[in-house]
């Protein structure tokens, strides 16, 4: 048997009617309470991940502004004299965030 | 019962596939996950010739082949909630498929041709000028499911898909280059195989009889 023989036998395959029982039979089975598709499982394990990390983050925040709060305001006393020259660079980024926020709306709604 | 079969052109069966209408099947889904079921009587409407035709090609015997499609849709049923769309609808429902098909036989074992292919497959020279080009072909159809799983898988997936090799290895989740080398080595094991066809037709004809 050549290759070419064997490609043309796979390919050329007969094929099945359904019997009109398959459509019947299944949308049966799928009506039975057995067959309840489960509904969308909440998200426990990233929830709780979520909250353990967002914890953490709140008490090492603290920690270190109790620690180093003077230091901290050297750091950014740099920033001070901005923010009063040009308060507009502060708006802007506001308004960038929240723009980008509102254009994630439309995808959130998708998905739900 | 005899069953119902159509030979069909490869023309033909493209036309009957249901590709081109992935916002139909999300729409679908969208509708079961909300719990109206109509939604999921079309989704089994539209895709039971194709999965019907992959459970086919993996037993070769009717009532297996309509009782293996069955489990496909009710997994289908149960797992459409966590389908997000990520692949096409047709590549995760024949994915599905395929692993369905695979438990079965590693489960209930190979539906024919369990005997040693080596036996079946053994040389007689002369016999197969006298057979049938159907009884060849369908002996030849039923050797791939004596080959080894990696390449009964490949070779059925592929030819299945049309030899769409993208599409076949996105099914089979492997690479492209990992599904040409177990399609090459598939084909020569099947060709080697095939070599002689006459104890195999015998038997095949003995069967329809």
């Amino acid at each position: 048997m050549t290759p070419d023989e064997l490609d043309r036998v796979l390919s050329s395959e007969d094929e099945l009617e359904p019997s009109s029982d398959l459509v019947t039979n299944v949308m049966a089975a799928a009506r039975s309470p057995d067959a309840e598709p489960p509904a969308l499982r909440f998200p426990w394990l990233r929830f709780a991940a979520g909250v353990a990390a967002s914890g953490i983050m709140a008490w090492a925040g603290t920690v270190l502004l109790l620690r180093s709060g003077p230091a901290l305001a050297t750091v950014t006393a740099p920033l001070v004299p901005l923010a009063a020259v040009a308060p507009e660079f502060g708006y802007a980024t506001t308004a960038a965030l929240l723009s980008l926020g509102l254009a994630s709306v439309p995808r959130l709604l998708t998905r739900n | 019962m005899q069953p119902v079969r159509r030979a069909l052109c490869p023309m033909l069966r493209a036309k009957e596939r249901p590709m081109g209408n992935e916002d139909q099947d999300a729409e679908c889904v969208a509708r079961v996950i909300a719990g109206d079921l109509s939604g999921f009587e079309t989704i089994v409407r539209r895709w039971q010739h194709r999965v019907l035709s992959l459970a086919w090609r993996f037993c070769r015997d009717r009532a297996t082949a309509e009782d293996m499609a069955q489990e496909v849709f009710l997994k289908v049923f149960r797992s459409l909630a966590s389908f997000r769309g990520d692949s096409a609808f047709s590549t995760w429902l024949i994915s599905i498929a395929l692993n369905t098909f695979r438990s079965r036989l590693r489960a209930e074992g190979q539906p024919l041709l369990s005997l040693d292919p080596d036996r079946l497959f053994a040389t007689a020279p002369g016999v197969l000028r006298g057979l049938e080009e159907h009884q060849r072909a369908e002996a030849v159809r039923r050797a791939v499911l004596t080959l080894p799983k990696r390449y009964r898988d490949a070779i059925l997936v592929y030819y299945f898909e049309e030899r769409d090799l993208a599409e076949s290895a996105r099914v089979l989740a492997v690479a492209e280059g990992t599904l040409k080398a177990r399609l090459h080595r598939g084909r020569e094991l099947l060709r080697r195989r095939c070599a002689n066809l006459g104890p195999l037709a015998a038997v095949v004809a003995k069967e329809e009889q």
